[in-house]
């Protein structure tokens, strides 16, 4: 290795030596072009509309208004901190959050495992566990909808199974409302994470487990001291993203309950609040503060995260 | 990959993530109200050239491309005026004119459902029709669609037909548990009444003795047919001698008191909840249709003279019913307001009111077109639409004229629903005088002008 590197170095010093001295800054010159579409992208979506909503956040505006807007301070801050909407809307996040992270990364690495094994049709699998993915999940959302429904076919399903036992009102009824979603939700987007664990599972070296075969390890103790090691950086990621994008609940609980978020608030999540804040009630500068303090609670959990991260 | 470059993706990572989430919220420099109407004379008397007319409708039915293309080949094409039939559908279509008047992009002629009206007014979405109007106009129109269109002492709107609620019920399924048919309001059941009947009609067979049409979803349904739970027990969805507060006549005893028994009936498995369409009142599955004058059709052709129109209960203050409907009004963008005025003069004439209020089942807005229909006359099926709307706002109860209706429905439409779904009713009910409060001190009152 150390001879290797410094052969590199060897080349690339004797490389700037043979082009001086435009070099650099050309070389940075084609950095900056080759990084502007996604600066440019990342501004336009991303900075800017963000820097919008902090501003707008300090300010009354509505979303039409005949009335002009003027700057409120802090009070849509306060009033959002000291609404119980938002607290109990921040508690569904958490309660989905807290279940489908674990749930959904375990299922993932496990699907994962299951079609990485060389059997005929483990691409069908494959393709078939990624389907949901390549779905809106808005349509998704309208298609559970009827299979959710009291006597729609999951509840067949159930009636057959617990002979009659369990038969709920999966949308109706504020007991079992988050259960289908989730249950949902994991169908939707488990293909993602699957698909991200099985690369990284082809990467680790065949070696290692040749070694370990030779070694004596048993299956767990492959997967255990071979494969978890060797994806842990992958695993990670899939841990963050799922729940950054767990924050994100909205389709399902915009469109499958009988209202927005209902029944009882059982599904209200942060999300909703905002939208039906900025939008629905027109009020852009509350909404805006929603979108701010979501901003601030991903920012602070993934910071968080970030200390379990597996070194190198 | 060094550790800070990789605070940088992470970084990155979560504000595409989150703030691609946000992004929407954020697009507000299209949000400028629409000009402000010219006041009083937006008619000149002449139609400069050749116009064509964009009309958004709720519906693209027989009646109304009827009298569109009525109106495009006989007076339009007279005068020059083309009008051309945009369909939005029922679902969506405030958020559509408000998207609209957010991109300054409104159509000519825009058709609404009643209270719309106040708050499109209030953001000067739709201009006064003023001097259009010829005098002795509105001499024919009922006294509610005038009321309807009017605003801070302007006309802005005139509709074709006007509604009516109550509730359509088998005569049959009535008379074999004894109970009695109310023929007008002052002879409702009381809710004490209707509870009896519901469960003897439970008893008798009828397994889901309700219909309330709730897959209608939450839309301007649940205020229209419900609201009158709480105005029948001497409560209202907002206080109307200034419009500023829900707070005692929402939340007030009477509404609790009927909200409770509303709910106990849902509670008991009385009401139909679980109906994805109209097959259950027809089918037999329910005995009594809670809904309007446009399951008309459609049900006196399922029954014949089985089915009979009676007043929805009396909780406590009298019979109520919902009333008021789509109507047609003049966007402040309008290319010209003569050739638009030509257009509603068109739909507003006897013969096109006949022909929508006939598709609608409704109650024609011309007292002329309802003199001449038997159904509407003392001892027609529909007689009872007519009593109650000249008993306005008596007994129909017009939707109240503000701005602030729309976070009224929206209040009162989420609470019904967490109620049917068994919620606390006091809190509930607190909680939609909340969020109805908040929004009229978020808008400052809705300040007139």
């Amino acid at each position: 290795m150390h001879t290797v590197s410094t052969d590199v170095d060897t080349v690339t010093s004797s490389a700037r030596q043979a082009k001086p001295p435009g070099g650099p800054r050309s070389v940075r010159r084609a950095g900056i072009l080759f990084s502007l579409p996604a600066v440019v992208l990342l501004l336009v979506f991303m900075v800017v509309p963000f820097g919008t909503a902090l501003v707008l956040s300090f300010t009354n505006r509505k979303l039409l208004s005949p009335l002009p807007t003027r700057w409120v301070g802090l009070d849509n801050y306060r009033d959002v901190l000291t609404d119980s909407g938002f607290w109990g809307a921040l508690q569904n996040n958490i309660i989905f959050s807290v279940i489908t992270v674990p749930v959904q990364t375990g299922l993932a690495l496990m699907l994962a495992v299951l079609v990485n094994q060389k059997l005929r049709g483990s691409v069908v699998y494959r393709t078939l566990y990624f389907i949901p993915i390549t779905f809106s999940l808005s349509a998704a959302s309208v298609i559970w909808l009827v299979l959710l429904n009291p006597s729609g076919l999951l509840n067949t399903v159930m009636e057959t199974v617990t002979f009659g036992a369990f038969t709920p009102d999966w949308l109706n009824d504020p007991r079992y409302t988050m259960t289908a979603i989730i249950l949902v939700s994991l169908w939707a987007s488990v293909g993602f994470q699957m698909v991200i664990l099985l690369a990284a599972l082809q990467d680790v070296p065949k070696s290692l487990y040749e070694a370990a075969a030779v070694d004596g390890a048993s299956w767990w103790q492959q997967f255990r001291h071979v494969t978890v090691p060797g994806i842990r950086h992958q695993l990670f990621f899939v841990v963050t993203i799922t729940l950054i994008l767990s924050f994100r609940l909205f389709d399902q609980v915009w469109i499958m309950p009988p209202r927005p978020g209902g029944p009882l608030d059982a599904t209200n999540t942060i999300m909703v609040e905002m939208v039906g804040t900025g939008f629905e009630r027109g009020q852009i500068g509350r909404g805006s503060s929603i979108a701010v303090l979501f901003f601030l609670i991903v920012l602070l959990l993934t910071v968080f995260q970030r200390r379990f991260e597996p070194a190198d | 990959m060094n550790r800070s470059r990789k605070q940088v993706i992470a970084g990155l990572a979560v504000i595409a993530l989150v703030a691609g989430a946000c992004g929407g919220s954020d697009d507000d420099e299209a949000a400028e109200p629409a000009a402000e109407p010219a006041a009083g004379a937006p008619c000149d008397g002449a139609i400069d050239g050749p116009v064509t007319l964009q009309l958004t409708s709720h519906s693209s039915g027989d009646a109304y491309t009827g009298a569109v293309s009525s109106f495009n080949e006989g007076p339009g094409a007279e005068l020059g005026v083309t009008v051309e039939l945009i369909d939005l559908g029922e679902t969506g279509y405030e958020d559509f004119i408000v998207g609209a008047a957010a991109a300054n992009d409104l159509p000519d002629i825009i058709d609404m459902d009643g209270p719309f009206l106040y708050n499109f007014a209030w953001n000067g979405f739709v201009q006064p029709l003023g001097n259009c109007v010829p005098d002795g106009y509105l001499d024919d129109f009922l006294p509610s669609i005038v009321s309807q269109g009017t605003y801070n002492n302007e006309l802005y709107s005139l509709g074709s037909f006007d509604s009516g609620m109550g509730i359509w019920a088998k005569r049959s399924a009535l008379e074999s548990v004894g109970a009695r048919i109310p023929e007008t309001s002052d002879d409702a059941w009381t809710a004490a009444e209707l509870d009896t009947i519901l469960r003897d009609l439970e008893a008798s067979g009828v397994t889901e003795p309700l219909d309330i049409k709730w897959w209608y979803g939450a839309g301007e349904w649940r205020p229209y047919g419900f609201a009158t739970i709480v105005q029948s027990a001497g409560g209202d969805i907002i206080d109307r001698t200034d419009f500023q507060s829900a707070d005692g006549v929402l939340n007030g005893p009477e509404a609790v008191g009927a909200m409770t028994q509303f709910q106990s009936w849902a509670a008991d498995g009385l009401i139909d909840l679980s109906a994805v369409d109209d097959s259950n009142f027809i089918e037999g599955d329910a005995a009594l249709s809670w809904v309007g004058h446009w399951m008309y059709g459609a049900y006196s052709e399922a029954l014949g003279d089985d089915l009979v129109l009676v007043p929805l209960p009396d909780f406590g203050a009298g019979s109520k019913a919902g009333m008021g409907s789509w109507n047609w009004a003049m966007s402040s963008d309008a290319v010209d307001p003569d050739a638009v005025w030509a257009f509603i003069e068109h739909v507003t004439q006897p013969k096109q009111v006949e022909a929508i209020a006939a598709a609608e089942g409704a109650v024609p807005a011309l007292q002329s077109v309802l003199d001449a229909d038997p159904s509407f006359a003392p001892g027609g099926l529909r007689h009872l639409y007519v009593l109650n709307l000249q008993s306005a706002p008596d007994i129909a109860v017009p939707r109240p004229a503000t701005p602030a209706y729309g976070a009224i429905r929206d209040a009162f439409s989420t609470a019904l629903a967490d109620i049917v779904s068994g919620a606390d009713v006091q809190s509930t009910l607190d909680d939609a005088v909340d969020a109805i409060d908040s929004d009229i001190e978020a808008n400052e009152g809705y300040p007139a002008g």
